[in-house]
């Protein structure tokens, strides 16, 4: 019953802010928060009863939901130390992405509706082990994306909105037939059960379905070359729902590379592994490139994520633990990072109404607060040690250079890369002469901008100094997964 | 001396708490100055001395332990975390290397701090100037008590972070926060190489432990490209921190941090990382003849081409900040000769008379508002304490018997001799050209007459400048103190290894004791670099402050040199508008960028146009008119039909 209610929590909170009568819309954010900050509370009481001696599915919930004759839809629910993590990020950050929202004054109740429908259906990804429920939470996401942008965002927000779905679509397409594939192959859609079986007689051959699965998947990540609806995405967002976008909802095609790919089909992955790794780190590399171009701070955060998202793929490529452990605390650390950037860099937008880089600058003087979370959070991306990516990142390199010495040290030159744009980018944005321009704006001074910078920034730098909260959790998952590579 | 008197083979008994107590101090202060007294300037910088001061003593305490223990090991390991395969450790490791690099950032740091309360005084940032000087000595700590190569590599970083918020300091000047962002790149590039290293040590050795990797490297267990790789990746982090050429670029820069930074950077801290890096895999360097040489040819270009730089600058600090790069090179140059006990030793006495001399450059900035010695001169009379300490601390690096620098320079220069004599020949006429500029530099700040300093700017907002620098002063009792302790080892340091007690001590640190030549002095060299030295001193004096040759006409003579000698061998020029702007901004970077944006998003946005222009085509058929459905529903009919038919003949 946890993991149901997790999940639906914040859909629940979504009826009720949908509910709310017109005269109390200013009321809808404080509901929002509420049925956030539950969803964390319940998930940090799930993730600290969480066993972790036990590499299996804990708190798993079944039922029989769709007979189809031959076999059955269920719903059934389950995390383990591969999901658990994420599901508390998805939590943490839904908690950040209502509070930076508070400046919103549009519809706020559809707003804050969408937001926790989204939440619920990301939820919903990382704890489902049916893989047909898996599915419809995975197209349920679109819907408030798509509302999200193309209405509270910016700029050609309809063009990116629309960009954004149809992308999604096309790569749920081949996912689907993958799907189908494995199903009928197995009369099954139980992801526990698919991640044991082995198929014959498939109507495709295997390694097309591995590579249907894939690409669902790595538009969600995204890869190189089916990375640039991001930049888009992102820069016509508004800031929660960036925060949102980066943080977890990319984390989904991460996650589902391990826990379907690899996991049901490993000795596929284990035939596309130097591909794999070759694409993780061209993914590294190009992102890193083209970010060095960008002249919008919200485009070069979205680029870096690409950059980023590739050492996702690359410890995932090795198919031994330290890369998939590496690649699981790069999803998480990643998230925290990247939704920091976006938050502070959304409040500068609040103030200054510019996110080109040549107009900004000095704003140290101005708005130091802001400053300071925005050189942290850059100092963070770039892989600085004792924060939250220096771990993730480096694990990657270590499990990736055991099998492919020459991906892992094509994407350890994205480290010069990344303290290239992002130094270039606070050398621009917060240092340098003062503009009088921006003189008279305020700093970060609301409550709510306050504790969701501090919250992420502690989370972060937690996460730096003390591993072994999440290594711990993620190590049994991992090694049940390697244990199946190998076999 | 008697050093050196107790038996081997017993390790220090120092406590394990003390020893994370000398991180942890300088830590807390960080942290309740970052706090709570940002802005309660008084309290800032005694938190900050207080921080350190602990730190330092406990250093004394641990040296004298480990002298006790005649310079044995003592590594208490912790678990950090696991990682998949990959199990980290967090430890701290002392042994005579350690305990000597302690007390030097510790004490280099300490006097520092000092300085700073009247340096920095009045400045707006003065809280946050004192919590980053405690995260970099805090930083510089941890890299060597470190145990293990992965935590090395942390607070390895910690420093570049430490280096890149101290330059950038003042950083709404467009200089200072280009000088931090290019200090972080550069130095970045090299640790690619100490990363590349930490991933082969762990693929090949299994383990970060220090003393594991020393076995490593001498079991024979490896291959020679192996062992030589990792050293080289290690000798590339170490070029990037200790600015060896090509990646010397960021130093120089450097300079526009505030100049209590520069000493700490240029002494104690940053710079002294990369050679203590690589004397800290030293048994790795010695089984890899290829890389040892490369380290020693590497050392001897930087500490040469360094030189000739600081002979044409006219800014004090930069005069100092280019021989700190050449002095660094011939510490690189001791280490890949062989020569351990000779670097370490030079950058043990290094430390204290070159952070003598950045402090009595910023005591000359305190009094005159520039660093040009354009602006400077007959500073003599006027600031006398600073003038001094300064000769001492210019006798001493120039290798002036029997100040510091003459024993330690000599080591390096005997090293050397024993291993190229092309080395050599390099290393002496580094000795001659430093001893040149910096008495150029002595003459032209502190002898002939005034020429007035930099009027201060009272429209600048961020200039704190106090007296008149038309009349300057000697600078106020916290900057002048530690100029003369400071001038103390600047003078003495050097007589630690007249009987190679220092060598001794720290040669425990090391798997096992080297077996080359080990007596440390040879008349030859060492009058030969004293007569070297002496004729530089004797031109610089000629040229300077007799006048005989008018410096401009010696500049046209040696014109096209002198010309890339300022330009700094157009390095600067060539990495910043050849390789980034032009290859990558503008080429690759670009290229990728178009690719992007018309190859990518065509393909996307065209088969967008192609599904719609297949639509509007197919939109005719649809038009709502039964009777055009119905004729199609027919001839689909016929055709059906008549297809069944031609396919099973009657």
């Amino acid at each position: 019953m946890e993991l149901t209610a997790l999940v639906f929590l914040p859909a629940a909170a979504a009826i009720l802010v949908l509910l709310l009568p017109a005269r109390q819309e200013h009321l809808a954010k404080y509901v929002a928060l509420a049925g956030s900050v539950a969803a964390l509370a319940l998930s940090l009481w799930l993730f600290f009863s969480f066993d972790v001696d036990q590499g299996g599915y804990q708190f798993t919930e079944r039922r029989e939901w769709v007979d189809l004759g031959a076999f059955n839809l269920q719903y059934f629910l389950g995390v383990d130390g591969l999901s658990m993590p994420l599901v508390v990020l998805t939590t943490f950050l839904t908690t950040a992405s209502v509070l930076v929202s508070f400046s919103v004054t549009h519809r706020q109740r559809l707003y804050y509706a969408l937001l926790l429908v989204l939440a619920t259906s990301v939820l919903g990804v990382f704890t489902a082990l049916d893989f047909m429920l898996f599915f419809l939470f995975w197209e349920l996401e679109l819907f408030p994306m798509y509302l999200l942008i193309s209405i509270w965002g910016s700029g050609r927000k309809e063009y990116s909105a629309t960009k954004f779905v149809l992308y999604t679509i096309a790569g749920s397409a081949f996912m689907l037939v993958g799907i189908l594939t494995l199903a009928f192959s197995a009369s099954t859609f139980d992801i526990q059960v698919l991640g044991q079986s082995s198929f014959q007689d498939t109507v495709l051959p295997l390694s097309w379905v591995f590579l249907f699965l894939f690409i669902g998947f790595a538009v969600k990540l995204p890869m190189v070359p089916v990375h640039t609806w991001l930049p888009d995405a992102h820069s016509d967002a508004p800031t929660a729902v960036s925060v949102m976008l980066a943080g977890v909802l990319l984390k989904m095609g991460g996650y589902g590379i391990i826990r379907m790919c690899v996991t049901i089909l490993p000795g596929e992955a284990g035939d596309l592994s130097a591909w794999m790794a070759g694409a993780g780190a061209v993914s590294v590399l190009y992102g890193a490139f083209v970010t060095l171009r960008q002249t919008d701070v919200k485009r070069l955060i979205a680029y870096s994520s690409v950059s980023h998202m590739g050492l996702v793929l690359l410890g995932v490529a090795a198919l031994g633990n330290t890369g998939m452990v590496g690649a699981t605390y790069q999803m998480v650390a990643h998230g925290l990072i990247t939704g920091l950037l976006f938050v502070c860099v959304g409040l500068m937008y609040e103030r200054t109404h510019t996110r080109e880089i040549a107009r900004l600058g000095g704003l140290a003087r101005q708005m130091p607060l802001i400053a300071t979370g925005l050189v942290f959070a850059a100092f963070g991306s770039l892989g600085l040690p004792a924060l939250a990516g220096f771990i993730a990142e480096v694990m990657v390199f270590i499990g990736s250079f055991e099998e492919f010495e020459w991906a892992a040290l094509m994407a350890i030159s994205g480290a010069v890369l990344s303290a290239g744009y992002m130094l270039w980018m606070l050398q621009r944005v917060v240092f340098g002469p003062v503009r009088p321009e921006w003189n008279g704006l305020t700093d970060q001074r609301h409550w709510w901008e306050h504790s969701v910078v501090l919250m992420l920034a502690a989370l972060i730098i937690l996460l730096g100094l003390y591993p072994p909260l999440l290594t711990d959790v993620i190590n049994p998952a991992i090694d049940s997964i390697v244990l199946r590579v190998g076999a | 001396m008697p050093f050196l008197e107790a038996a081997a083979a017993k390790s220090p008994t120092i406590d394990e708490w003390l020893l994370w107590a000398i991180l942890a101090s300088p830590l807390t202060a960080w942290g309740l100055i970052a706090l709570y007294f940002r802005r309660l300037p008084a309290v800032a910088g005694y938190l900050a001395i207080a921080g350190i001061g602990i730190s330092c003593v406990i250093s004394f305490v641990t040296l004298f332990n480990v002298i006790d223990a005649d310079g044995a090991i003592a590594q208490h390991t912790h678990e950090w975390f696991t990682a998949g395969d990959v199990v980290v450790n967090l430890g701290v490791r002392v042994d005579g290397l350690t305990a000597v690099m302690l007390v030097v950032v510790t004490s280099v740091s300490l006097l520092v701090q000092v300085y700073s309360t009247g340096y920095m005084a009045g400045d707006a940032g003065y809280g946050r100037y004192f919590a980053h000087m405690c995260l970099f000595t805090t930083s510089m700590l941890g890299l060597v008590l470190a145990d293990n190569l992965f935590m090395l590599f942390i607070f390895w970083e910690l420093v570049g972070l430490s280096s890149y918020l101290l330059i950038g300091f003042w950083f709404h000047k467009p200089s200072a926060a280009a000088a931090a962002k290019k200090a972080f790149i550069v130095t970045r590039i090299g640790d690619l190489g100490l990363l590349a290293a930490l991933l082969l040590i762990w693929s090949r050795a299994g383990t970060f432990d220090i003393a594991g990797i020393h076995h490593w490297a001498a079991s024979g267990e490896a291959s020679d490209k192996i062992v030589t790789l990792f050293a080289l990746g290690i000798f590339a982090g170490a070029a990037g921190k200790s600015a060896q050429f090509p990646l010397h670029v960021w130093l120089p820069d450097a300079m526009e941090g505030p100049t209590p930074v520069s000493a700490l950077i240029h002494a104690a801290t940053m710079v002294a990382a990369g050679v203590y890096l690589v004397a800290r895999f030293f048994p790795v360097f010695e089984v890899s003849a290829d890389a040892s040489e490369v380290v020693a040819w590497i050392g001897a270009a930087t500490a040469l081409i360094a030189a000739t730089i600081a002979l044409v600058q006219t800014d004090l600090k930069r005069v100092l900040a280019y021989s700190t790069v050449s002095q660094l090179g011939y510490m690189m140059l001791a280490l890949g000769a062989l020569g351990y006990v000779a670097a370490i030793f030079h950058l043990f006495t290094h430390a204290f008379f070159k952070a003598l001399l950045f402090l009595g450059s910023g005591s000359v900035n305190h009094g005159t508002n520039t660093f040009d010695m354009r602006k400077m001169g007959g500073l003599r009379k006027k600031m006398p304490v600073t003038f001094w300490t300064f000769v001492i601390g210019s006798l001493s690096l120039a290798g002036i018997f029997p100040l510091a620098g003459f024993w330690s320079k000599d080591e390096i220069l005997l090293d050397a001799w024993r291993y190229d004599r092309a080395l050599w020949f390099m290393a002496a006429t580094v000795a001659f050209m430093t001893a040149f500029y910096m008495f150029r530099a002595i003459f032209l700040t502190f002898f002939g007459e005034y020429k007035g300093g930099e009027p201060v700017d009272h429209h600048d907002p961020d200039n704190h400048f106090h007296g008149d620098p038309a009349h300057p002063h000697e600078s106020p009792w916290p900057m002048r103190a530690p100029l003369l302790i400071l001038a103390v080892p600047a003078v003495l340091a050097g007589l630690f290894n007249v009987n190679h007690d220092f060598g001794d001590f720290i040669n425990h640190a090391l798997p096992e004791l080297p077996h080359h030549d080990e007596s440390t002095f040879e008349w030859g060299i060492a009058l030969s670099s004293l007569g070297l030295a002496l004729a530089g001193i004797g031109l610089a004096w000629a040229i300077y402050y007799k006048r005989w040759v008018a410096s401009a006409s010696l500049r046209e003579v040696f014109l096209p040199l002198a010309g890339v000698f300022e330009r700094k061998y157009f390095l600067d020029d060539i990495y910043e508008d050849i390789f980034v702007r032009g290859i990558f901004h503008r080429g690759w970077n670009r290229l990728l960028e178009l690719n992007d944006r018309y190859v990518i998003e065509g393909v996307v946005n065209g088969s967008g146009r192609l599904v719609r222009g297949v639509s509007n085509g197919l939109r005719p058929i649809q038009n709502g008119l039964l009777q055009t459905y119905g004729l199609g529903f027919a001839a689909g009919v016929i055709i059906f039909v008549l297809a069944v038919f031609a396919a099973n003949p009657l």
